[in-house]
């Protein structure tokens, strides 16, 4: 059979997806994104930034409070010494892997669908990773002496202990964010310069502005070569970074001895559902924009369906690893264990452990279906319940562990105080207004890796075809 | 393609440097039949480089080779994007970012491993958690961390900072017409002068090689003026920066080190409300904070004998076995508290008799012989005569040590020859 | 077949015959721990190679890739080593009365045994073999014969079917690998568990996989198959080697590192064996030999596209694969690190058999898997 021929065949699942929906070229792809960031937001932003805005301080408030108070303004108390802080900061860090995994494995992979995601995904890394960094310098009690975790040699001639598995997670978000911030940052620059030179004289503010961030960049070919090959470093870098970020977060509690803790699944395990709650707010927070900004055309039902499959398969490995747990937890033929994880379907937190099934395990399998990939109520539905299911997913690791542990004298039933609540609140209040500044200020899509991979952007000479 | 004319020159974006002689835009209609554009011979003196603008990657790849062949200059190019074999076809050198990341990668995991060795081995050795002090699997997560933040380091500034030399905002493309459509959507082939010599670029051959590879259009881009750099306004700038940055990090230092520790809540821990020794209270009826023991309050390691009367006290028990250690406590204790009254021998010979004209027990005689250990016991702690007690000075297993000592001394000084070993 | 394969089949059936030879000898001389030993080792050994290699093709599938389909035949044809583990496998069954402590009588009186001993006995440990042989099996043939077929039919209904089919497999598979991890290899010390095992063995059973699909493609270029394939298609297996290779290493380090940082007794005393005597030689060269050693040869852009060094390192990988499973499952024999006639023999005997199978496989369907719809764009693939 000819090539045409066979093509022709081609059964409607096969044929290759495009990934602009529409015309699209470079110039009006520039109108279409870099508008934005020039032109005043509808009233809907501000709306939306007031009411994020307010939530955040509400819980700005509340952590003034715990500072001038102190933490026994939160539920924490024995047994259960780590409650809200950590499953909020192991929350945060988690939604963070997903922008990375974005921007840095899928290119790796190139994937080319990645390009008109990568920017915001990335974005949103940094904004959770900065929403997940108040928790561990809150919990330290009295925030202003954090510096103390920090290697540099000082006249109390003491050096923090380099054997904890917190110390490894300073160093490990510490990375995470310097890394994002400069992988973002670095994609920035040629929009910058889009930018830049888009912008009339008269807006001197704006202008000063995007030449000072886009540092005189001028697309020369020179310029380039050392560009990519710094982008590729990065995305490799970031790659090892979105395994052992998490794996790090993860040693804080399977270094310990404490029953259900001590798994040895628990980095991988962390790792993919990091990954599994990201895709899920990427997800919402994509819906959103692609809808407001009018960007179904470059934010296609293509890449939703895509992700939603991500969702799936990570929805997958995390009923693997439950199961493990699980079976684990007979396999051992450990009493403690055996306790703890009948603690997760039953008694006082029962109702926790189920719901963190259903919501992980169950509720996801609807993706098997095309219908539910790709209907915005589906969508939206399944990303709340991972969002929701892998929160609460923290807090059975955390807190049913905890409460319950070897000695029955110590056993205590953990309520959280408003003030938790107050700052979880909080959190998504600081996250979605950075996330709304972010719209505002600078362009969501990365227009020059998306101008790389339109149709006929690349030169077919030399047989440099695209698979 | 949606543009194609070429870029709408935006009047505002005029260059700020060398004043422009104004040289008629070539306007190429899409046949590709140019007009002549200067009417010297070789054109422009003062041209630092000539930009040919190109609809798309492919003519600009096809027109490469071509003008490269010429041998006019040195060839830039400046694209909205990174175009695959672009660097190539230009002759430009492989990028040496890897071998830097992968240098700067390695220090980073050395460093990090030998900083961790040192403080946790070599400066303050502690055991915790039954770890030893060089624990090298604790040191290998933030091992990996460092390696990947000095490599990124490496990769993001080496590359803006080193290899491309940005931030620079003085590359006189970026004042061109041309600029925003470059980073719009148009290619553009640079011919730069090579070399010192910056007379060297002929621009009427290369704006001819440029038209005739189909660049859509052509422009030159005049040399920025030469400025000197030591102006009395920059150094005066400089001068002022330089002043500022001072000014604020004394003052963010002063802020940290000495205003910001004595705000609350960062001095909550220095004002307690705890009862502190010397601090008044009102709990109290007579506003002390400091209070004398309740009524019957026994001081630890001084219970109360039990006995009420030193014929009742002849029954108690010496409970300190009479070995060496206790004699030798007993011996310890009774010269100093004992000795300087009764003397060293138990004898009633002290040191303070003749002063006091006091008349101390003679311990050897054979009253004392006869008292029980008790009875001895019961005198320590409550006296007898003129001697005080001496229950606050001598814990219970002193006292008993010291009456075994007094045994002791009262065999000692009765021996008889069956003590003697033979 | 080119004249070096020609060759090859009387050296391998000389191997092989030698190896019969020793395997049956020390049947009848040695301890029957040692010869089980060396028999469920080397039924992992090939389990793991040719499920992994099955993993690699519903991978794709999965993925939709495009630039391996030229290759995807290499992987496809390993896969079929699935076929003669069948009988290694059912007669490997006759070992777990012997080997593992939980199919022993004694297990009943041990108090960490006990609750399970109907589990690990001989009735369910044979049950959940049979089911991991059947669903590879039929695993197997949806993905392999169908492609197989597919080079003739040209029908990309296969297409359609083995994508639509490949999820499933990827959850099947994880039990399977899971399954054997704890069953033949962890099972050995069944009072000791560690819940990441499955991925290790995982890990380790897909990067054995890549090695040899490296290895046989530069092999086949040598040979003059496989022309249309280009250095950037080895770049990408040379980039997933590296990339795995790291994988692996984590995994395998996070095991360690959590069981020394608890130093809890009844985990410690499996790494305690072996990081001590003999054994703890094993470990350093294993972690040089699988991590060290293919990280700084496949750093750099350029070794990944190399067919030589690829090669190399491709080899070295699956010699570090083998001491990795040597160097789990060898340390229930209670001694040192050892390498005696009885090793050697089944050595020799079972990479004969592998290889004769292999070779006979190197025939079936094309080089390349001709049907499929997307050959074209795979072969075009650029970096």
């Amino acid at each position: 059979m000819s090539e045409a021929a066979l093509r022709a065949n081609l059964p409607q699942s096969l044929l290759p997806v495009p990934l602009t929906v529409g015309h699209v070229d470079p110039g009006s792809l520039d109108d279409q994104v870099l508008a934005f960031p020039a032109k005043r937001p509808p009233k809907v932003w501000y709306m939306a930034l007031a009411f994020t805005l307010s939530l955040f301080l509400m819980g700005a408030g509340f952590m003034v409070y715990t500072v001038y108070t102190g933490i026994g303004v939160w539920g924490n108390t024995s047994p259960v010494f780590w409650a809200f802080d950590i499953i909020n900061f192991v929350f945060w860090v988690g939604i963070g892997h997903a922008g990375t995994l974005i921007s840095a494995i899928l290119f790796m992979f190139r994937m080319r669908w990645r390009n008109a995601i990568a920017r915001f995904a990335e974005a949103m890394t940094i904004f959770a990773v900065i929403c997940a960094g108040i928790f561990p310098a809150l919990h330290t009690g009295r925030p202003w002496l954090d510096f103390f975790l920090f290697p540099y040699p000082n006249q109390r001639a003491i050096w923090p202990n380099f054997r904890s598995p917190l110390l490894w997670d300073v160093f490990a978000i510490s990375t995470y964010f310097s890394v994002s911030l400069m992988f973002w940052f670095l994609g920035l620059v040629p929009d910058l310069a889009s930018l830049r030179d888009r912008t009339d004289k008269k807006h001197k503010v704006r202008k000063a502005v995007y030449t000072v961030l886009s540092m005189g960049w001028r697309g020369a070919a020179s310029h380039w070569r050392h560009y990519e090959k710094a982008y590729l470093l990065l995305a490799g870098l970031a790659t090892g970074l979105v395994l052992s970020v998490h794996s790090v977060v993860s040693f804080d509690f399977a270094t310990s001895i404490v029953p259900g803790w001590h798994m040895t699944i628990f980095p991988p395990y962390f790792v993919a559902g990091a990954i599994f709650a990201g895709f899920a707010m990427v997800v919402i927070v994509l819906v959103v924009v692609r809808e407001t900004m009018q960007l179904r055309n470059l934010i296609t039902d293509y890449h939703l369906e895509v992700m939603n499959k991500v969702v799936l398969a990570m929805s997958c490995i995390m009923g693997y690893s439950y199961f493990m747990e699980g079976w684990t937890a007979w396999y051992s033929q450990n009493e403690y264990l055996t306790h703890a994880f009948k603690n997760i379907i039953g008694g006082t937190y029962g109702w926790a452990g189920w719901l963190t099934i259903g919501c992980n395990i169950a509720i996801p399998q609807l993706y098997w279906f095309k219908k539910c990939r790709t209907s915005y109520f589906w969508m939206i539905f399944v990303s709340i319940a991972v969002t929701v299911g892998m929160w609460f997913e923290r807090f059975v690791i955390i807190v049913i562990s905890l409460h319950q542990d070897y000695l029955p004298s110590a056993w205590r039933v953990y309520r959280p105080t408003l003030v938790d609540f107050g700052i979880l609140i909080g959190s998504f209040g600081l996250f979605f207004t950075l996330v709304l500044l972010f719209a505002r200020v600078l362009p969501v899509i990365a227009t020059t890796e998306v101008k790389a991979i339109l149709p006929g952007a690349q030169p077919k000479h030399g047989g440099h075809g695209h698979e | 393609m949606s543009n194609s004319e070429h870029p709408v020159p935006d009047p505002e974006t005029a260059p700020e440097t060398a004043p422009q002689t104004p040289v008629a835009p070539t306007n190429v209609p899409e046949d590709g039949h140019t007009e002549a554009v200067d009417k010297t011979d070789r054109g422009r003196d003062d041209a630092f480089l000539v930009l040919g603008l190109f609809e798309n990657t492919d003519a600009l790849m096809a027109a490469i080779p071509k003008v490269r062949s010429k041998a006019l200059g040195r060839l830039e190019a400046y694209t909205p994007y990174a175009v695959h074999g672009l660097e190539d076809a230009l002759g430009i050198r492989q990028s040496p970012l890897g071998a830097m990341v992968m240098v700067m990668g390695t220090l980073g995991a050395i460093t990090a491993f030998a900083c961790q060795y040192w403080i946790s081995a070599i400066d303050y050795p502690i055991v915790t958690g039954g770890k030893a002090p060089w624990s090298w699997e604790a040191f290998v997560p933030i091992m990996f961390e460092v390696t990947v933040l000095f490599a990124t380091f490496t990769a993001g500034l080496g590359m803006l900072l080193l290899l491309n030399k940005l931030p620079f905002f003085g590359h006189p493309v970026l004042s061109s017409r041309a600029m925003s459509a470059i980073t719009r959507d148009k290619f553009a082939l640079s011919v730069e002068a090579e070399g010192a010599s910056r007379a060297a670029l002929d621009t009427r051959a290369v704006t001819q090689a440029l038209k005739e590879v189909g660049a859509v259009s052509i422009e030159i881009v005049p040399q920025p003026e030469p400025a000197p750099v030591f102006t009395a306004e920059f150094v005066l700038r400089a001068i002022g920066g330089i002043v500022t940055a001072c000014v604020v990090a004394g003052a963010s230092m002063y802020g940290a080190v000495k205003w910001f520790p004595e705000l609350p809540p960062m001095t909550h821990m220095l004002e307690q409300r705890k009862l502190m020794p010397q601090k008044s209270s009102s709990f109290f009826r007579d506003g002390h904070g400091m209070q004398l023991p309740a009524p019957g309050t026994i001081a630890r390691g001084y219970l109360p004998l039990g006995a009420s009367s030193q014929d009742e006290a002849a029954e108690l028990v010496n409970p300190l076995p009479r070995d060496i250690a206790t004699l030798e406590l007993g011996k310890q204790k009774f010269t100093e508290r004992c000795a300087v009254c009764h003397g060293a021998l138990a004898d009633g010979n002290g040191s303070l008799t003749a002063a006091y004209g006091a008349k101390p027990a003679n311990l050897q005689s054979a009253q004392f012989q006869r008292y029980s250990d008790g009875q001895i016991y019961w005198v320590i702690v409550n006296g007898k005569n003129a001697m005080p007690s001496h229950a606050a000075d001598l814990s219970a297993d002193q006292r008993w040590a010291v009456v075994h000592y007094v045994r002791a001394l009262q065999r000692a000084q009765n021996a008889k020859d069956q003590d003697l070993n033979p | 077949m080119t004249d070096a394969k020609a060759k090859s089949p009387v050296i391998l059936l000389g191997m092989t015959g030698l190896g019969a030879l020793g395997v049956a000898l020390s049947f009848i001389r040695n301890s029957h721990e040692r010869f089980w030993v060396n028999w469920i080792y080397w039924f992992v050994v090939l389990f793991t190679l040719g499920i992994g290699s099955l993993f690699i093709v519903a991978l794709q599938h999965l993925v939709s890739a495009r630039w391996s389909i030229p290759i995807r035949r290499v992987p496809e044809r390993l896969a079929t080593l699935l076929l003669p583990v069948i009988p290694v496998a059912l007669i490997g069954l006759m070992a777990v009365r012997v080997l593992y402590p939980g199919a022993q009588p004694e297990a009943l009186h041990d108090h960490v045994l006990a609750g399970k001993v109907w589990w690990l006995d001989l009735p369910m440990f044979s049950l959940r073999t049979v089911l991991v042989l059947v669903a590879a099996t039929l695993s197997l043939g949806v993905l392999v014969r169908g492609s197989l077929r597919q080079d003739k039919t040209k029908d990309p209904g296969f297409t359609v079917r083995a994508r639509k089919f490949a999820p499933g497999f990827m959850l099947v598979f994880a039990f399977l690998v899971t399954i054997v991890a704890f069953d033949w290899i962890s099972g050995l010390t069944p009072d000791w568990y560690s819940d990441i095992f499955g991925v290790y063995l995982f890990a380790g059973s897909f990067l054995s996989a890549l090695a040899a699909s490296s290895l046989s493609v530069v092999l086949l270029k040598r040979g003059n198959r496989l022309v249309e394939v280009k250095p950037d298609h080895l770049y990408n297996l040379g980039g997933f080697t590296f990339a795995f290779t790291v994988f692996w290493s984590y995994i395998g380090f996070a095991q360690y590192m959590l069981m020394w940082y608890a130093n809890l007794p009844e985990e410690v005393h499996w790494y305690h064996q072996r990081l001590h005597g003999g054994w703890h030689t094993v470990t350093v060269v294993l972690a040089v030999l699988h991590f060290i050693v293919p990280f700084f040869a496949l750093s750099t852009r350029d070794a990944k596209s190399d067919p030589k060094r690829l090669a190399v390192v491709a080899l070295i990988m699956l010699g570090a694969h083998l001491l990795d499973l040597y160097w789990l499952i060898f340390p229930v024999l209670g001694e040192g690190p050892s390498f005696t006639w009885t090793e050697l023999s089944f050595a020799l005997f079972f990479l004969g058999v592998g290889l004769l199978w292999l070779r006979q496989a190197f025939t079936w369907g094309d080089d390349m898997p001709v049907g499929d719809p997307f050959l074209r764009e795979g072969l075009e693939f650029r970096l």
